[in-house]
């Protein structure tokens, strides 16, 4: 509650021409919506371009936001997935949850999808380790279909409640469970395959 | 899913619940069922098993670290300013005057300082002074007295003139303008006798008329006649009161 109060204060400094506000918001969000857009968008470039454009256009529509309808936080994030699904439609790829065993052409001998992430094998260096997994899971995240990647990573990695997430997706509670049920479960899959074919 | 019906929880009420067990808020009855169904259910107990670990999975991703001058970029892009150092900039208790400035001014001093105004402002002024240039107007020569009306009215006439003078000392004008002159002179009938006569009078100066002559014989041809006889007229009344 506190928190709402101080970013509608600082919302409404921000409409008063206050660009020392303005910062603090930049400051404030810059980090969360660079990872939910890498996150989504799976690469570094793209993730830095869309928050530069999420923030472009919070700032032009800064005086639509309303402090009776809902948290700050709700309304970046509303707009960020919004611009998330525009992106995607733009270069929309074969993004679908594939299998990790279906091959990408039509050829007996094309590599999998499974063999297509990199050969990770155990690296005596555990940093390595750990940022080659993380590495492994954010690839595997990608393979997810863009319904439930966006539910897993707003619950998982943005840590909002199901109300918010289901505020942002604009559907139901019980949807929005269903879906981030279903992709922790296809990611654990997809990331056993991976494994399973190292070893 | 299949939609089986096992001991105490059927599959469907099983995935409603899986979130809440996984957030660890499931208690009482309510979990031991849950823990039962998926002890026995063949569909609903490795679902259990793949989404705990896919929420392992994801817990275990740090966040990423945005770039560096991600900030800066943001702030120039919609602010055209570059970031400060937060609280250095901001006044413990602003004064009503204070409060009025930053309500009124300062929205219109934030669009006035980004570049693309400063920009567009720049490329105005330029254009002016190059109108006024051209027109041969100087600012410094603007004066009071030069804003009375007969001043500007001068001053048209003095520019319109200059703007005359400067297009037809241009190079190219004169050239056409003497191309076309010369044109005319090859296509219309020559008429030599009077082109020598003008010759033979270019550098007469007295302000004589040139034709004076024909006007004379005209004269004479028009003069009344004093007496009209078969023969052709002997004289004329000028020539009678010549010889008067």
């Amino acid at each position: 509650m506190e928190d709402a109060r101080a970013a509608a204060m600082l919302v409404r400094r921000c409409l008063a021409g206050d660009a020392v506000a303005w910062e603090e918001i930049v400051q404030c969000y810059h980090r969360r919506i660079y990872n939910l857009c890498y996150r989504f968008a799976g690469s570094a470039d793209d993730a830095q371009d869309l928050t530069q454009d999420v923030f472009i256009r919070m700032y032009r529509t800064l005086k639509s936001y309303d402090v009776e309808r809902g948290a700050l936080v709700t309304w970046i994030t509303s707009m960020t997935r919004n611009l998330l699904v525009d992106h995607f439609r733009k270069n929309r790829q074969a993004r679908i949850t594939d299998s990790l065993d279906s091959a990408l052409s039509e050829h007996e001998d094309a590599p999998t999808l499974g063999e297509r992430i990199p050969d990770k094998g155990v690296p005596p260096d555990a940093g390595v380790e750990r940022r080659e997994t993380q590495e492994t899971v954010h690839l595997a995240l990608q393979k997810l279909s863009p319904d439930l990647r966006e539910a897993v990573i707003l619950r998982d990695l943005q840590d909002m409640d199901y109300r918010e997430i289901a505020a942002v997706l604009r559907v139901p509670e019980g949807t929005v469970k269903s879906r981030i049920n279903r992709g922790r479960a296809e990611l654990a899959r997809q990331l056993q395959r991976t494994y399973r074919q190292v070893m | 899913m299949a939609v089986e019906n096992q001991p105490g929880m059927a599959c469907a009420e099983f995935e409603a619940l899986l979130s809440d067990a996984l957030d660890q808020t499931l208690a009482g009855a309510k979990l031991q069922n849950f823990q039962a169904h998926g002890a026995s259910c063949a569909v609903c107990g490795p679902m259990l098993k793949n989404a705990e670990a896919g929420q392992d999975w994801l817990k275990s991703l740090q966040d990423a670290e945005p770039p560096v001058t991600l900030v800066n970029d943001i702030l120039v892009a919609t602010t055209g300013l570059r970031a400060n150092r937060l609280g250095a900039a901001i006044p413990s208790r602003a004064s009503w005057w204070e409060q009025f400035t930053a309500l009124v001014f300062a929205p219109v001093m934030g669009v006035v300082r980004q570049p693309r105004f400063v920009m567009s402002f720049g490329m105005a002024f330029f254009s002016v002074s190059i109108c006024l240039s051209l027109a041969g107007i100087r600012l410094s020569d603007l004066r009071t007295a030069n804003l009375r009306p007969s001043a500007i009215k001068r001053n048209y006439y003095e520019t319109s003139g200059r703007v005359v003078k400067y297009y037809e000392n241009i190079r190219f004008v004169y050239e056409m303008e003497s191309r076309v002159r010369e044109f005319k002179r090859v296509t219309a009938p020559a008429e030599p006798e009077r082109e020598e006569k003008n010759k033979e009078h270019k550098n007469d100066t007295s302000g004589r008329p040139d034709q004076k002559e024909d006007r004379n014989y005209r004269q004479g041809e028009t003069s009344p006649l004093l007496a009209e006889t078969s023969e052709p007229a002997i004289a004329t009344a000028n020539t009678l009161r010549r010889s008067l």
